[in-house]
């Protein structure tokens, strides 16, 4: 069974490596939102899914990246050489919202976040070093849409494997554990502090990676853009969509996201229609399958199996 | 000395206010134990409503309130029956789903009210927006006197009806215990419903009050839910009084810091977040663990 997503990932991977052989660059800017998405998607269910602590506060880490970019290259770094700082400055703010956030537990954390997300974005547009509400351009000259596709596709490629490798090391154990029942993953002498903040971290800096290349690609940011609630939104929508706490079920959220973005809000009359649609998914999924798009597939797949008479129904772990 | 003097007149208006949106908060967290974000959606509605009233009938904003409450509570009752209702339950605490599910809410009220009323800022100015009188020397505006008036009056309603009804009686037995309350033969899907309906009235008063004061779009109200969550955190949900001591403490920062300190005004809501931060870490059960203290207390007496 391991080895079947295995196979398809690599088939994935191998074709979004060959695109720019074969697709224009309008295909090619739709397949970076994808993996755009895919990171964000599969970094936030590194806490969220895996762990269970649900935050609405990621746009922040989101910000950091790309300022740190912005910031750096407007004095003089080659703007690819500011992604690690970008990735560690937003594991630092991690660990420092982590510590007293992570006292709090399932819905009291998530407010806490939502008030993080808004602190960050409001205190980024009124100090001066971030030119404020009006954002940052990059300096001139740095544009290479090649080398952009093909650095978010591997990070992408990276994350979902990253992803995988977590699910089923002694730290994805942890944290399971501690989405299941975290009282009882303490007293088996689980440190849960200490594994939701390296959780938050690890997840804080892969989006901060994702937040340094959107900066290079747009080339302009503002708090609007990159610190806005609607980025937070988004990155929660897509793993809860696809389904939470699985690898493949971020990827499909992003999957669906970006199609729905891409197809569905080009219509001129839905173009404002995002926040509708949004909406009604988080509300459809809440209400009829909190599992996602995996969770609708475990479904279907028990049932074909239960009417067959052999072993039995059987649900299988989600991978 | 005036200094203090605004500080202290400025908060205990604001107060007011800030008792109205946060018991909206409240009543539904206590009966269904429901964090409902859809709060903030039904904040903006209320005052979209009130701009509505005051364009097309002329309506004053103030009296647009009497209409925007039964309007709200009906709408109240329809999203309970819809969402609400289907949501699981736990006596743990709130359940992520029923946060996500309300959060979905409040995303389709926000896209709604982009159809109908546009993304433009809107405000609502009335012959007396600008008046202002002065109260021991210090200069108020008319409507924020107007709107502490108004919230003073539906909070004594709100205690009245807790206090002396029968549905007042049976709403405070849910939240303390449902299970007893149940026993004794109250239907709580009904109270479930009717707080639901008294919750989202509050929001859509308290959004009615705040279209007099702030400008406002579809996306109006994620701060004030924020402010409203600190409020309740801090001061319990047991009580009207918890809450209106919630909310002073709260306006008495964001004022104090505004006169006392050179904090820029931008950063204002930055307090309400960071307080509301440490509010909850310092009572690392939330509410509940709050809640159930207050409950022990009033065991003892």
């Amino acid at each position: 069974m391991r080895a079947l997503p295995a196979s398809v990932g690599a088939v994935a991977a191998g074709a979004a490596l060959a695109a720019p052989f074969f697709l224009d660059r309008g295909a090619l800017n739709d397949l970076w939102s994808l993996a755009l998405g895919v990171i964000l998607a599969s970094a936030w269910n590194l806490l969220g899914g895996f762990a269970g602590q649900v935050s609405l506060g990621y746009s922040a880490f989101l910000g950091i990246g790309a300022y740190t970019t912005v910031l750096l290259s407007l004095r003089g770094v080659d703007p690819f050489l500011t992604l690690p700082l970008g990735a560690l400055l937003a594991a630092l703010f991690s660990v420092v919202i982590g510590l007293p956030a992570f006292r709090l537990r399932g819905p009291y954390f998530t407010i806490a976040t939502i008030g993080v997300g808004e602190a960050v974005r409001v205190s980024a547009a009124s100090v001066s070093f971030t030119g404020g509400s009006s954002g940052l351009r990059m300096p001139a000259g740095s544009f290479d849409f090649q080398l952009n596709y093909y650095s978010m596709a591997i990070l992408a490629i990276l994350a979902v494997a990253l992803s995988a490798f977590v699910r089923r090391s002694a730290f994805g154990h942890a944290l399971a554990a501690i989405r299941q029942d975290i009282d009882a993953a303490e007293s088996l002498g689980v440190n849960s502090t200490r594994f939701k903040l390296a959780a938050h971290a690890l997840s804080a800096a892969v989006v901060a990676l994702a937040g340094s290349l959107y900066a290079i690609n747009f080339q302009y940011i503002a708090p609007g853009s990159v610190f806005d609630f609607r980025m937070s939104l988004s990155i929660v929508l897509m793993p809860i969509v696809g389904g939470v706490g699985t690898v493949v079920g971020p990827v499909l959220g992003a999957l669906v996201f970006s199609t729905l973005q891409i197809k569905l809000l080009a219509i001129p009359a839905l173009r404002d229609a995002y926040l509708l649609l949004y909406g009604g998914l988080l509300i459809l999924v809440m209400l009829y399958e909190p599992k996602g798009l995996v969770g609708l597939w475990l479904r279907l797949t028990a049932r074909l199996r239960s009417s067959v008479p052999a072993p039995g129904p059987e649900v299988p772990d989600a991978g | 000395m005036t200094d203090l003097v605004s500080v202290l007149v400025n908060s205990l208006l604001a107060a007011g206010l800030y008792a109205t949106m946060a018991y909206g908060l409240a009543v539904i967290y206590g009966v269904m134990r429901i964090i409902n974000l859809a709060h903030a959606g039904l904040m903006m509605l209320g005052a979209y409503v009130t701009l509505t009233l005051f364009d097309r009938f002329g309506l004053d904003p103030f009296v647009g309130l009497v209409v925007t409450g039964p309007l709200f509570f009906l709408l109240g009752v329809v999203l309970h029956r819809v969402v609400g209702r289907r949501l699981p339950r736990s006596d743990a605490g709130p359940s992520m789903e029923s946060l996500l599910l309300t959060f979905g809410v409040w995303l389709v009220l926000q896209n709604l009210a982009y159809y109908v009323w546009s993304g433009d800022t809107q405000s609502i100015l009335t012959g007396y927006t600008l008046k202002s009188v002065a109260i021991l020397g210090v200069r108020v505006g008319v409507p924020s006197l107007l709107v502490f008036g108004a919230s003073a009056l539906s909070l004594v309603f709100l205690n009245v009806l807790l206090r002396t009804t029968y549905l007042g009686k049976a709403i405070r037995a849910v939240t303390q215990n449902r299970d007893a309350a149940l026993l004794s033969g109250v239907d709580a899907d009904r109270i479930s419903a009717t707080a639901f309906g008294l919750g989202t009235a509050f929001a859509g008063l308290a959004g009615g009050m705040l279209s007099t004061l702030y400008a406002f779009t579809p996306d109006f109200g994620r701060s004030f839910l924020l402010k409203a969550f600190c409020i309740i955190v801090l001061g319990g949900m047991e009580s009207v009084t918890g809450v209106a001591v919630g909310a002073l403490v709260l306006a008495v920062l964001e004022n104090g810091l505004a006169v006392y300190t050179s904090v820029p005004t931008s950063f204002q809501d930055a307090v309400s977040f960071t307080l509301l931060f440490f509010a909850l870490v310092a009572f690392p059960q939330g509410l509940p663990g709050l809640f159930s203290r207050f409950v022990r207390r009033g065991a003892l007496h």
